[in-house]
């Protein structure tokens, strides 16, 4: 008699998932997401497709969590190898490699210009999404970059909080040497592998490792000649504690390390989360580097959504982005409240959550602040070789530390890049 | 039946080539192999020699073993590639052979506690043991605290973000993780010889360490060759520590400097960081392939039997 259960189980199993396949047969509208944080991108794309599956109940999501380095090279790999069912249906891509996927994949992505209305949108990150006149992304969020400082150390090395506003770079280094030697406390955390704090000062001079016409832009670059310079200041003066790798680097601020950070606007959800640390952070402009036109704003990762060609479902997919990112301003104050996202949807920053005072910041109203800032930040062409330029330039950062010269810096880059750019 | 009464007719020499029975046993291994082995490296080669931007590849015999000569950053990766292998090989393996002598005497006790001691590392995880000794050697981390406390040290080594001191960190990681891999092969070796001849030169007046290098290394020969060559092999392949202690993910260098870059390491780079150039990158790992074979045949030459 016991022997018989079997395979009758296995017959009912096989009669349940048959049934099922015939359901999503029937139905045959998942849309899967790849993406990569799961307390920003992943949350706010689960709360956009909740907000969607309400008016379309015959659509579902599926996102994935991926480590962002994971992410490229599924897709990347995926791509090349021509195996598209592998792929998802949307995809997230960070700003900086936009131009890299669409011109060495072409053909592979949905172009929305026909559907999206892009002009009420940030024109940089439009301008970074679009090949040969069409635009292929819908822009998500901005890594305008801030200032974030502890007004406890400051105030205990005999700052205030006035004093962190309108700052040069030599200023803030004077800051942290007597922050440090004050309170003990190291004035800013810096991976000396990572070149992010040069891409920060260099865009704030209005510059990038590319021209406009996508021709390297190395030597005769005085935005990166100043923002090397700077960082060489930095290192030599001993106000930054050193970190290996970006969860290293995140734990500076967050274990109440160092006395500030200067990074993209993502990282507001992270501060945020140290909660014995509320009401002790403030925000300011980003420092401004010491050459004409440069600007107390600039610009750190951010990224924006495309629709794979390969996807079954690409028009339910480009409609869920259109209606949700592309219109939706009460989705965008959501996204602001919960997950810290200032999205690149103009309009939005009329909303209401835009003017709401933050009791963290101790009832400073820094998104307006980030909102204005983002609107100083200088549009640049970031070309489709930032990566390689960029590990040249973090390779250059521990001899510049040692007292090395920016120009041998700058030319070692030089030629290390255009090797690397063929 | 009739297989074997062909048998009895042919001669027995050409009769293995057309034997069914046979080739349908090892069919099912051949297939595999063609398909996952041999055919993957026949296509590596095709397309080293494409050249282009993702997908748009084109066929060039030459452009990417030019572009090889003129790449500093694979000039970079073969020094510290070199680097690793002639300082982390040569201790590596006289460590093990020491320890493996030790661990023979009988007169050490504990010595199946100490062997399995030694081992255990290289049955741990590749990413889980470098994710720890990541961990341990950041700035504030567990190994420069302690350093520290003890006084051995006056201000914190900076493992991870001086040039000098990252390959060091990767030098004493890989060494951990297979010092005991190679003991258990001399150890098994050790085993092997047999003792009267031992006994035989230490009644003669041998000193123990002439017994050592004239007797037992010589006798351990074959193995010694085997370990180098593998280690080699090993060290040539170097990723995993590299990437999981040195790598940070947004854009970064190999550690500082790039001091941590590996051929292995460039290749992922060439192929998922940087622009997509999988032509260019599987003619990089046939560099790798050449130096394999080129230093595995320098071995082999140094340590053949002289007759």
């Amino acid at each position: 008699m016991k022997k018989a259960i079997l395979p009758r189980a296995l017959a009912a199993i096989a009669l349940g998932s048959a049934s099922l396949f015939a359901m999503t047969a029937a139905q045959a509208k998942e849309i899967t997401i790849w993406c990569w944080d799961p307390n920003f991108n992943v949350a706010i794309m689960k709360e956009a497709g909740a907000i969607y599956a309400k008016t379309h109940p015959d659509v579902t999501f599926n996102v994935v969590d991926f480590a962002k380095a994971d992410v490229e090279a599924k897709l990347q790999t995926g791509l090349v190898s021509g195996v598209t069912d592998s792929l998802p249906d949307i995809v997230l891509i960070e700003d900086y490699g936009a131009q890299k996927y669409l011109q060495s994949f072409p053909g592979s992505f949905e172009p929305m210009t026909g559907t999206v209305d892009y002009s009420k949108f940030a024109p940089y990150k439009v301008a970074l999404a679009t090949v040969e006149g069409e635009t292929y992304s819908m822009p998500f969020d901005s890594g305008v970059t801030g200032l974030y400082y502890r007004k406890d150390y400051i105030e205990a090395a005999g700052f205030t909080p006035a004093d962190m506003q309108n700052l040069t770079w030599d200023r803030y280094i004077e800051i942290g040497k007597t922050v440090l030697e004050k309170t003990g406390h190291h004035m800013l955390g810096l991976d000396p592998n990572d070149a992010g704090m040069i891409r920060i000062m260099m865009q704030s001079g209005g510059e990038w490792y590319f021209t406009e016409d996508g021709d390297l832009n190395i030597s005769g670059n005085a935005a990166l000649k100043a923002a090397l310079e700077t960082e060489a200041k930095i290192l030599q003066s001993g106000i930054a504690k050193p970190a290996a790798g970006w969860s290293n680097w995140v734990g500076t601020f967050t274990s109440g390390d160092v006395a500030s950070v200067i990074t993209g606007v993502w990282i507001t959800g992270t501060v945020k989360a140290t909660l014995d640390q509320e009401n002790k952070w403030g925000v300011a402009p980003i420092p401004t580097l010491d050459i004409p036109g440069a600007v107390a704003a600039s610009n750190l990762g951010g990224s924006s959504w495309y629709v794979l060609s390969s996807s079954d479902v690409k028009s339910e997919a480009v409609d869920f982005l259109n209606e949700i990112y592309g219109k939706d301003v009460d989705f965008y104050q959501k996204i602001l409240t919960g997950q810290g996202a200032v999205g690149s949807l103009m309009e939005a920053r009329n909303g209401p959550a835009y003017a709401v005072a933050d009791p963290f910041f101790g009832g400073e109203k820094i998104w307006q602040n980030f909102a204005d800032w983002l609107a100083m930040v200088p549009s640049l062409n970031y070309g489709i070789f930032t990566n390689e330029v960029d590990a040249a330039v973090a390779s250059q950062l521990p001899p510049l530390g040692k007292g090395g010269s920016v120009d041998d810096a700058l030319a070692a880059i030089e030629a290390q890049a255009r090797s690397a750019i063929q | 039946m009739r297989t074997r009464h062909s048998m009895d007719k042919a001669s027995p020499r050409l009769n293995r080539y057309f034997d069914v029975n046979g080739w349908l046993f090892v069919a099912p291994a051949v297939l595999l192999i063609a398909v996952f082995m041999v055919y993957p490296i026949l296509y590596s080669l095709w397309m080293s020699f494409q050249t282009g931007r993702g997908m748009k590849m084109h066929f060039d015999l030459t452009a990417n073993i030019l572009r090889l000569f003129s790449d500093p950053m694979l000039g970079l990766a073969l020094y510290n590639t070199m680097i690793f292998f002639i300082v982390q090989v040569p201790v590596m393996l006289i460590l093990a052979l020491l320890l493996a002598t030790m661990l023979d005497d009988k007169r050490v006790r504990f010595r199946g506690l100490i062997r399995t001691a030694i081992f255990l590392p290289c049955v741990s995880s590749l990413v889980a043991y470098s994710v720890l000794f990541k961990s341990m050697f950041v700035q504030d981390g567990l190994v420069n605290t302690t350093l520290l406390d003890l006084g051995l040290i006056s201000s914190p080594i900076p493992w991870m973000t001086d040039p000098f001191w990252s390959r060091v960190l990767i030098i004493i990681a890989i060494t951990w993780r297979w010092t005991g891999y190679n003991m258990i092969f001399y150890l098994a070796a050790l085993q092997n010889i047999d003792k009267s001849i031992h006994e035989a030169a230490r009644i003669d007046g041998v000193p123990a360490y002439g017994r050592f290098f004239f007797l037992t290394v010589p006798m351990l020969k074959p193995v010694i060759l085997f370990t180098t060559v593998t280690s080699t092999i090993g060290t040539l392949q170097l990723f995993d520590e590299v990437r999981n202690i040195m790598t940070s993910d947004a854009g970064g260098a190999a550690g500082p400097s790039n001091s941590a870059l590996t051929l292995s390491v460039y290749i992922y780079n060439l192929t998922f960081k940087f622009m997509p150039n999988f032509g260019y990158a599987a003619t990089v790992s046939y560099v790798i392939v050449i130096a394999v074979a080129l230093l595995s045949l320098l071995q082999f030459y140094a340590l053949r039997e002289r007759t």
